[in-house]
Order: C-alpha cells, then structure tokens, then sequence
C-alpha cells in the first residue's frame, strides 16, 4: 500500500496537518474506496508486468515489426486478411485515390507481366519445336501413341526432375478430404479414399511403432513415386510428387499448413464432413504444384547425337546417291562397248575405284577411252587390255579402207559385197596413184573409183585448152599442109609433149587425138578419103616434131560431124581441117578419160 | 457435399469386408479374404436430398478377446457393427465391442448387421436375443451381403442418423 504514489501524496499532506484525522481518513478510505484502490493496484501491477505503456508500444512497434518480419512470416499472414479488409474498403470510398497511387507501378507491371507471357510462349514454342523435330521428340511421340499416354506425360516422364502432381488437405481426426489439387494434365484418382487410406496407414505405422510423436510416417515411395506428409494439428497436407522431391518442398508445405490453419482455424474446429469451406484453400494448396523439367539436361545430351544423326543421313543420301550414278554410269559405259563395232567385250567388273575393261579391239574401231570419257567416267579409274582383232564389220572395212588407201576427205566409200566404191572428188595425183597400186585391204576384193572425179593440175587444164584450141586448115580438096601450119605444128607438139610429162608424173597417160574433116561438097567417099589423108598428114607432122607415135590416133569422118558457124563459106573453111581432144588414161586401167 | 467415415467393425469373417463390397460395386464373392489393417472404399448416398458421401473404414474383423485397434475408429461418424447370424460367439461379442468402441471414441451412431440372412437354416441367434438389442436402443437389421438383403438399408439407416446427430 506504501508504494501507491496516490495515497503516499495523500497520507503525507494529512499526516503534517493532523495525525489523529489522518488516521480516520485512511480508515474512511479504506472503507469507501478499498475495491477501487485493489482494482489500481492490479492495473499497476499489470502494467509493470507489460513493461510498457501505449506510448512506449508506440515507440517500439516499428522495430517489433521489422524484427517479426525478419524471423518468419506470421505477422505478415495475421495482417493480411486485415490489410486486405482496410484496402478493399479505402478501394470503396475512394478509388481515384488508389488509382492515382499506383499508377506508377502499373503500366511496368503490365509491361512485365505481357513480356514474361511473351517469353514463356517464346520458350514453349522453342521446346515444342526441339521435341517435336529431335530423334528424342519422335521416339517419345512413338511412346505415347504405343502406351496410349499423352506426349506430355512422355515428355515430364522422361526430362522430369521432379513434379508435385497431386496435393491433399485431409482433416487429421477423421481422415476425410477437406480439399485436393491435381496439376492441370493428370487426373486425380479417387482422393477421397487415397486421403483415407493415407490416414490409416499413417495410424498403423503410428500404432505399430508405438509412435508417441504426432508426426509419425511422413515419406514414403510409390514406384517412381515419393508421397511427403506434413502433419498439423486440426489439418494435415499431403504430397504425391514424382520423382525427387527438392528439400524445399517439406518447409513450402509447412508454411502452406500453417496458413490454412490461420485462415481456416473456425471452419477446421468446426469440421463436420462439410468441406465446402475449404474450396477457398485450393489456391494456397495450387502453389504447391510445380513441375520441374531439365531441358539443359536433355539440351546437352541431345545436340551431339544429333549431329551425328544428321551427318549420317546426308552420308547415307550423299552414298546413295552416288552408288545410283555410278551404277548408271557403269551401265552405260558397258552398253556403249558393247554397242561399239571393232570392239569385243569379254569381261567388265569393277571394285571400290577402279572400273577394268578386257576383249578384243579392231585398230581401226573408236578408242574405248576416248568413248568413255564423253560419258563422263575418269578415265583415271579405268584399266583396260584389248587384243587386236580384225573386224569384218562393213563400217570397219570401210573405215579401214579409207586409212589404207589415204583417201582424201572428199571421198566417200561404201561397201557392196566385196567391192569397195568410192565417190566424189580426189586430186588426179590420188586416184591415179590408187589406181595402179591399190594395197590389199582386209575383207575387199575389188577397188571401183568410177565415180571419182579426178582434179587435175591447172597445168594440165592450161595445155590441154591449148591443144584442143588449135585447128589445121586446109585449101580446097587438098591435104597437103598450108606453108604457114609449120610454127602452129611445132608449138602443137610441143604442148602435148609437155602434157604426156606432167599426166605421167600423176600415172595417167596423155594420148592426142586427131579428127580430119571436109567441106561439104565432092562425094561422101572422097570426102572420107581426103579427110583421114589430112588426118594423117598432121599426126606424121607431129611425129616428125617429137610427139611419140603411138599415142596420136589420126580419124577422118569426113562430113559426118560437121562444124556450124555463122555462113556457108566459113562453115566450109572451117570444116576443111583437122581439130584435136585430148585423152587422158589412168596407167594400167585402159580407162579412159574425157572431159 | 457432406463427408462422413464408417467404420466396420466385428469378429472375423462375420462379411463386413463383403457388405462393403455389396453395397459399393453390388458385387458378391463366395471366397474369403481377410482383411488386414483397414480398407477405406467410398459410397454416395441420398439423405433427404442432401448427397452424403460416406468413407467406409473396413476394419480388420477381432478374433476373441483380442484388443481392439481404436487408431482406426478415430473421427468415425458411425460404426456399423456387423454380426455372423450362424456364429454364436460374434453376437456375444458385439457388447464387449461397443464397450471398446465407446470408451475409445465415444458414443456415435450405430447399428448392428445381422448378417448372412441368406443361411437362415444355419442361424444360431434367435429372435428373441436380437430383441434384446432393440431393447437396449440398438437398432439392428438382419443382412445377407450375398443376396444384397438389407444391406442397402442398413448403410441408409446409419446415415440418416448420422446426419441427425443422433444416437441409438
């Protein structure tokens, strides 16, 4: 009682007065007040016990705020629903107000939310892509279309790190589903009997053990399964997760149960088999589902073989494609040997390289490389041994007689039976030549150049008009020469004196023919008479100047091949005299030629 | 939806697994198998138009006087006590059972199978001893899980009382 300040202020103010009346006040206050003052001292006693008063409180909040925050996050979920109250209601009195205060961090947020959506499309498209193109996609595609499971399921089964795929909320009394979420591709399996069974085996661990510990089986595998239970006091969370489950999972479930139990601490006590309370706890629970998938995993592992795979197909087509030229090629070269005259192909094969060729080849036949070559093979890679034969083809024949004889281009053979014709032109000089010294020609019998035009020397050509050009006239009904037919004679003979020289160089014989005529009048046996007497008269003429004898054949024909001209006298004039052909033979033909 | 557990409970082989099996898939099979720890299957029912969807604990059946495992019977909205009608001694058990049960959990909705009515030429109890039950405000049925008799019933009966929060 001495220590209440009140009454110490009060007993000392009455005490110096008088100690008599302070003693019966005291007595009067204790009478009248002493529940109040017992109601004081409990309050004083309490606020010392706080050890603080509303100011001090004031004082500390800040700091006992930021030290919660620091150490875990129940203040922050005690607030909550109270700070979502305050802001739904300020949002109600006065949204412009709200508005305007985060407007700033709107428009980034909306930027970030739109950019974050872009990638993670951006991500599964490329992943989509990788699957969907890789050796891996298509193995997997083949996977699912065999076992009848989605390609997604293939794929989380195959690059699953871990995923949290199914979540229960189970009431801890009665075993009885609250809530459950299953990730959004997987149906959930009977939840309401899993959750019940869960419960029970965990009772018969906890029995058989003789747990005392409220926690009891809290992991446990199923194939390639791992169930985590986090046990609470009115609620317990369970975990289906495949594959390895992180070690953050357990405390995320924790966390995730004591929220529950904070938020939902009226609705569990209450529990009577109606869990339509707990359909708000879903979205806590769905924080829990996560999938974690390794790509860098699969990126490494599949980019190598990859490669491979792709090098191999090019290397397949690339030798496929080779292997059918080459085949072609090969095909072809054969056919066209075999197709070739002069040419006998008895073996063909080839290896890796080199391609060999053996049989039998005329000379004459084409040059089997040279036949390959146009079909475009190396003949670098190719070995080949002919014999010679001799082929009786009509085109080799021809051919080999065309080498033979030397025969100019102009010409043309071709072979009848055993005789080889040519036609065209050829140089004098050839067809004589041919003519008197033909070489035997393999599969001909006889040479026939008929039809060969032989092209003479212009020499020849020149001397022969000059011959041909002169006419010995006589006077009427004589044949004795004129006096001026000496020089005319004499330059006559020398020409064809000449010409013998230069058709002998070329093996044809020039031989001079001489026709005497008359005029018309006097009878037809005179006129013969006296025109082979003119005839006569020049070729001994001749004779006498040089010209051999036995190559002047002196004729006369009297009027039977008359000579025209423009009037009867110079017809007549003309007509007595002797004119002159030339013929040219090839030696040792008795051929002759005219032109 | 309103949940609520069962659990079955009685002496071995007295068909509480195959009442389950009854009134869950309406199958019914001659040979046995026994239960062991529990098997928790689930059944739709219509109460008065509310849909309450009952957990059927089915109990691994007592042999004698062996202990009760009262882990089981924890949260249990109902018990479903289930008898052998041609087995003399699974009725003088059902009293000591209840009394277990009670004192582990405490009084809840009950009621008692008399099952295998389908053998009634076998049966060892007589009318005037399941009386005895009514007697004691302990409605019971007489059941054949192989025939599907009564069974469909007594799961009924026990849900509505469930759902009255009363006791019998």
């Amino acid at each position: 009682m001495a220590d209440d300040p009140l009454q110490t202020g009060l007993d000392a103010s009455e005490e110096r007065s008088d100690p008599l009346r302070s003693a019966e006040f005291a007595e009067l206050r204790r009478l009248l007040l002493s529940y109040e003052q017992h109601e004081l001292e409990e309050l004083r006693q309490r606020i010392e016990a706080m050890g603080l008063t509303p100011e001090e409180l004031a004082e500390h909040l800040p700091e006992a705020v930021a030290l919660r925050t620091g150490s875990d996050e129940k203040l922050a979920r005690a607030l909550a629903p109270t700070l979502e109250g305050a802001f739904t209601e300020s949002v109600h009195r006065n949204p412009d107000q709200i508005a305007t205060a985060i407007y700033p961090i709107l428009g980034p947020a909306i930027r970030k939310a739109i950019a974050d959506t872009m990638a993670g499309l951006v991500n599964t498209i490329n992943r989509a892509f990788e699957h969907s193109l890789s050796w891996q996609g298509i193995k997997w595609r083949l996977e699912a279309w065999r076992t009848g499971v989605s390609y997604a399921q293939v794929v989380i089964k195959h690059g699953l790190v871990y995923r949290v795929e199914e979540v229960y909320l189970i009431h801890a009394q009665t075993g009885l589903l609250l809530a459950s979420v299953t990730v959004e591709d997987l149906e959930a399996q009977d939840p309401d009997v899993i959750s019940g069974m869960l419960t029970a085996i965990r009772d018969f661990v906890r029995d058989s053990w003789h747990s005392r510990s409220s926690q009891g089986l809290r992991h446990f595998m199923v194939d390639e399964s791992t169930v985590l239970v986090e046990p609470g006091p009115y609620a317990q969370l369970a975990a289906k997760v495949r594959g390895q489950p992180p070690d953050h999972l357990l405390s995320q479930m924790q966390a995730t149960l004591e929220t529950i139990h904070l938020q939902f601490s009226k609705a569990l006590q209450r529990y009577d088999g109606d869990a339509s309370p707990f359909e708000t706890a879903k979205p806590l629970m769905e924080d829990l589902l996560e999938t974690v998938v390794t790509t860098d995993q699969s990126q490494t592992r599949s980019v190598a073989p990859r490669i491979a795979w792709a090098v191999l197909g090019i290397l397949v087509v690339l030798l496929g494609v080779l292997w059918i030229r080459s085949n072609r090629r090969w095909n072809t070269a054969v056919a066209t040997l075999d197709r070739e005259p002069g040419i006998v192909l008895l073996e063909a094969d080839r290896s890796f390289r080199r391609w060999r060729f053996s049989g039998l080849r005329d000379p004459v036949a084409a040059d089997p490389m040279t036949l390959l070559s146009t079909l475009g093979v190396d003949s670098s890679r190719i070995t080949a041994d002919w014999e010679p034969y001799l082929s009786f083809d009509p085109d080799l024949v021809v051919e080999r007689g065309r080498q033979l004889l030397g025969a100019p281009v102009s010409v043309t053979f071709s072979l009848t039976g055993d005789t080889l014709e040519g036609r065209g032109t050829a140089p004098a000089s050839w067809v004589g030549r041919t003519s008197v010294s033909a070489p035997s020609v393999p599969g001909v019998v006889h040479l026939d150049l008929t039809n060969v035009n032989p092209e003479f020397p212009t020499e020849i050509t020149r001397l022969r008009m000059l011959v041909e050009g002169e006419r010995i006239r006589f006077a009427v009904g004589s044949a004795a020469l004129p006096p001026g037919t000496r020089t005319q004679l004499r330059r006559l003979a020398d020409a064809v004196v000449e010409l013998r020289t230069w058709a002998g160089d070329l093996s044809y014989r020039a031989e001079l023919e001489l026709v005497g005529r008359t005029d018309s009048t006097g009878s037809n046996e005179t006129n013969q008479v006296l025109s082979q007497v003119r005839a006569d008269a020049v070729a001994r003429a001749l004779v006498t100047l040089g010209v051999t004898g036995e190559v002047v054949h002196p004729t006369g024909i009297g009027t039977a091949d008359p000579v025209s001209a423009d009037s009867p006298e110079a017809a007549a004039r003309e007509n007595r005299s002797v004119s002159f052909a030339v013929r040219l033979t090839r030696a040792g033909s008795g051929e002759g030629e005219r032109q | 939806m309103i949940q609520k557990k069962i659990c079955m409970v009685g002496v071995f082989a007295t068909g509480k697994t195959s009442m389950v099996r009854q009134f869950v898939f309406s199958k019914y099979s001659e040979k046995y198998h026994s239960t062991v720890g529990v098997k928790v299957d689930r059944k739709d029912v219509d109460v008065q138009g509310t849909t309450v969807r009952l957990l059927l604990w089915d109990l691994e059946g007592r042999d004698g006087h062996q202990e009760l495992q009262t882990s089981y019977l924890r949260g249990a909205a109902g018990i479903l006590y289930v008898v052998d009608g041609t087995r003399r001694e699974t009725f003088d058990q059902l009293f000591e059972l209840r009394t277990a049960v009670n004192s582990a959990i405490g009084a809840v909705p009950s009621i008692v199978a008399v099952n295998k009515a389908d053998l009634t030429d076998q049966w060892q109890i007589t009318d005037e001893e399941l009386d005895t039950l009514d007697a004691s405000q302990w409605h019971q049925l007489k059941t054949s899980a192989k025939t599907g008799q009564g069974v469909e019933e007594t799961f009924s009966w026990l849900a509505h009382a469930m759902l009255k929060g009363g006791q019998s």
